[in-house]
């Protein structure tokens, strides 16, 4: 079977491609400074060194590991309430301007990152929020455009039926919403979940901009930081982005099946 | 609420620019030949990226839509660029890049190929940055096209094949439209994010060489935070959104058009 080959081939290629540049943050994570210059990226340093990873986990690191943590478990939360009851209501409740405002909603996503950080910050420092959880938390908490638009895709592949039935038993929204369509969302949640996850994980900008201090500092930056020194300690670095990821690789494989099972976007009803 | 309200606050901020300078912004964006260029730049970029990520997305969801031995690993390693942080990714793809002892020169040396500068030749750093666009986010893509596949009954392709329908003619005609819904969410989001692409071209090239990676979005932040301007960064910005409101609008048109899918 020459055609089986060939797939394979072309997987095992891919692959490759896709994991290559974490072999060099591995391997480099596991170099010393000297065998930092002596040895070109992708070859390994001999013998390997856990004195990096050693080092960053003896530091403050693992205290910025938790910041990131607590940050990413709160981000995850307050989306998956907030975007299923806005979801629901965009892709189920009739009322008046409804698309309109969904759309204005999704035209958020258009705007430019760059430029809706200085307006943020302006009204974070009038609230006195700089440098604190809320004012780190306050602006992705209440969910995001991008969920909404998930979420809604997905109640919008769920039969008209079943609410109609629940509604002829009397049920209000509400109970529509958590008793006969949420059960229903579980998959679709956990896609939500695990794309928050990651990116609330690696989120940059915001919080370089809104925090200074070791109680509200994230990996992300902690790592960039290490590049402002003098030199680039990019062993260190490294050793912080192998600690990094190794959650969300973890995370991931263990939810996949269940995320690849879940995203369903299908128009068939 | 809070955040409808910070964002209306800023949609404010936003149309503020224009009504306190007058129109002057925008007499000055009609003759800023940089900010064309930055718009030129910002297409090719989304031309490069957009297309060559949803086809090889696309084709990997087909593949590992088969039962196969280790499908479940695979699909975990495809997905494995979109988990990590920008800038080390963006470090450790200039390492890649470097033309004399970078690993895609030294790949292309032992087949013979003498490679290009990458990121200090004005020809190849944005397709050189693009690249790396396309290497993070096609196993993501690929997720949600899976998805997709998944929720199309086999039964629809087993009546076509039987009907006679070739493998072609069983992708074109039944599969694709019935992924319709996701190829919209996934080219709707591929595109606003594309054209707003930011932390790559900051990361890897700075803009250069002589300007041949400053998209539109990178252009926007030195307006607002190297020179100040942050008025004309407004007004810069509301170019960027009004072209992608008019590309996002352009795209539900087209899906609406060739889908049962119900839009509204």
């Amino acid at each position: 079977m020459p055609k089986r080959i060939l797939l394979y081939a072309a997987l095992v290629a891919g692959a490759f491609i896709s994991v290559f540049p974490y072999l060099l943050v591995v391997l480099t994570a596991l170099k010393t400074q000297a065998q930092l210059s002596s040895t070109p990226p992708w070859l390994p340093g001999l013998p390997p060194t856990t004195d990096n990873l050693a080092k960053m986990l003896g530091g403050d690191f693992p205290r910025y590991v938790l910041n990131t943590a607590v940050m990413t478990a709160l981000l995850t939360a307050g989306q998956l309430v907030f975007t299923t009851f806005a979801a629901y209501a965009f892709a189920r409740l009739r009322f008046k301007g409804r698309d309109v405002l969904f759309w204005l909603y999704v035209a958020t996503m258009m705007v430019p990152s760059a430029v809706t950080m200085i307006p943020l910050f302006l009204i974070m420092r009038e609230l006195d929020l700089v440098n604190t959880w809320y004012g780190l938390l306050a602006p992705y908490i209440l969910g995001t455009p991008y969920g909404i638009f998930l979420m809604r895709q997905f109640f919008k592949s769920l039969p008209a039926g079943l609410e109609e039935a629940a509604r002829i038993d009397g049920a209000g929204p509400m109970t529509i919403l958590l008793r006969v369509l949420l059960p229903l969302c579980r998959p679709a949640l956990g896609t939500l979940a695990i794309i928050t996850v990651i990116s609330s994980w690696n989120s940059f900008l915001w919080p370089l901009i809104i925090t200074s201090g070791d109680d509200t500092r994230v990996i992300t930056v902690a790592i960039a930081t290490l590049k402002d020194g003098i030199g680039v300690d990019y062993h260190l670095m490294m050793a912080g982005s192998l600690i990094a990821l190794a959650p969300m690789v973890a995370v991931f494989i263990f939810f996949q099946k269940h995320i690849v099972r879940s995203v369903v976007l299908t128009g068939l009803k | 609420m809070v955040i409808v309200l910070v964002l209306s606050l800023f949609d404010w901020e936003l149309l503020s620019a224009p009504e306190f300078v007058g129109l002057d912004n925008y007499h000055r964006l009609a003759a800023d030949g940089e900010t064309w260029h930055s718009l030129g730049v910002t297409a090719g970029y989304v031309l490069l990226c957009i297309p060559l990520q949803t086809v090889l997305a696309l084709a990997l969801a087909m593949l590992l839509n088969q039962r196969m031995k280790g499908v479940r690993l695979y699909r975990s390693l495809f997905v494995i660029p979109w988990m990590a942080t920008p800038i080390v990714l963006a470090l450790i793809w200039n390492w890649i890049f470097d033309p004399r002892d970078g690993a895609l020169n030294s790949a292309l040396a032992l087949v013979g190929i003498t490679g290009p500068d990458w990121l200090s030749d004005p020809d190849w750093a944005l397709p050189a940055v693009a690249l790396v666009s396309v290497w993070q986010h096609t196993g993501y893509n690929m997720l949600f096209f899976l998805a997709g596949l998944q929720g199309i009954p086999q039964e629809l392709r087993d009546a076509a094949a039987t009907d006679g329908a070739t493998a072609a003619q069983r992708f074109w005609r039944v599969t694709l439209p019935l992924l319709n819904p996701t190829m919209f969410f996934v080219t709707v989001t591929n595109l606003i994010g594309a054209f707003q692409v930011f932390d790559t071209v900051y990361a890897m090239t700075d803009g250069g060489p002589s300007g041949s990676t400053e998209v539109l979005n990178f252009r926007i932040f030195q307006t607002a935070f190297k020179e100040f301007d942050f008025g004309y960064a407004a007004t810069l910005s509301a170019l960027l959104f009004a072209v992608i409101l008019l590309v996002t609008l352009a795209q539900v048109r087209f899906f609406g058009k060739r889908t049962t899918y119900d839009l509204s």
